[in-house]
């Protein structure tokens, strides 16, 4: 009894945690990196908070190092390959702003915002900004959100 | 059990009893008697002891099945309850997951902030950022399809 009881809850705690991996490459951003670095801003917000902008998770990164920049800019490239739908920028062969659609996880809608403000034409700054972000809010309902 | 009614009258009944508490019947003869004491209507002091000894065997019989039949359900209730939990376990985990406990934070060059309307004054700046390049990119469409219309006039 035990024993089958062990079982069933091994194999469910390992679905639950295979479930939580949202299975895109800029994951990897947001494994704390950035929480000590100097030259970079890490934004996190849920629950309540992103409720109140129609969101489950709000999540952002800027940095101001280019080797991290270029590597930030690699990753949201990758993803932006699986995209379901994107609007994409390029300058100077490298990627200027981004906004990608990414495959539903479970109910919620995710999207995945880029720009790397170096090769904007007016007073271009050394950011490179990532956003990631998850809720039911639909593409529009996003991008009124950040006309707001 | 009509059959068996035919084949053995009251009186030879009682003599297999007799045998029977002798210890001198066969199995098939047990079976037979016992047959025969559940359902015939005769009366007598050794059918009546025998239905006795009999029933109290059926009695002890039926009891040890009881006593299994419930020791399987408390094993199936068991089991039951087990799943029920780890299933309301697992049900409680999925949906702490799909409720993400409340968090509201940056980190600003190392530097952490805590004050729910400065990280959200971050998080509006950074949309800012975002809307200013989504429209750059729609005045470049909106200028292209201006340009495009005009070619073709």
């Amino acid at each position: 009894m035990k024993r089958i009881t062990i079982i069933i809850l091994t194999c469910l705690l390992t679905t639950i945690a295979a479930m939580a991996q949202t299975g895109l490459n800029i994951n990897r951003l947001f494994d704390g990196r950035y929480k000590k670095a100097s030259g970079a801003t890490e934004i996190i917000v849920t629950g309540v908070q992103a409720r109140e902008i129609g969101l489950t998770v709000y999540h952002s990164l800027s940095v101001t190092d280019k080797n991290q920049a270029e590597l930030v800019e690699g990753l949201v490239v990758k993803d932006g390959a699986q995209a379901v739908d994107k609007e994409v920028e390029y300058r100077n062969g490298q990627l200027y702003y981004g906004f990608y659609t990414m495959k539903k996880s479970k109910r919620d809608n995710r999207y995945i915002f880029y720009l790397n403000q170096n090769l904007a034409r007016k007073s271009p700054k050394n950011i490179v900004t990532l956003i990631y972000m998850e809720g039911l809010a639909t593409q529009e309902e996003i991008k009124k959100l950040i006309r707001k | 059990m009509k059959d068996l009614l035919h084949i053995i009258n009251q009186q030879e009944l009682e003599q297999l009893i007799e045998r029977y508490f002798d210890g001198m019947t066969t199995i098939e003869e047990e079976d037979m008697m016992r047959q025969v004491l559940a359902q015939c209507p005769w009366k007598s002091e050794v059918i009546d002891d025998a239905r006795v000894v009999m029933g109290y065997f059926a009695a002890h019989s039926e009891q040890q099945q009881r006593q299994a039949t419930h020791g399987m359900r408390q094993r199936i209730i068991g089991i039951a309850a087990s799943i029920a939990i780890i299933l309301a376990v697992g049900a409680f985990a999925l949906w702490h997951q799909q409720q993400p406990s409340d968090v509201c934070i940056a980190y600003v060059n190392g530097q952490i902030v805590q004050d729910n309307d400065k990280v959200m004054a971050l998080v509006a700046n950074d949309l800012s950022k975002m809307d200013n390049a989504a429209n750059a990119m729609t005045d470049q469409l909106s200028s292209l399809g201006e340009a495009l219309e005009l070619d073709n006039e």
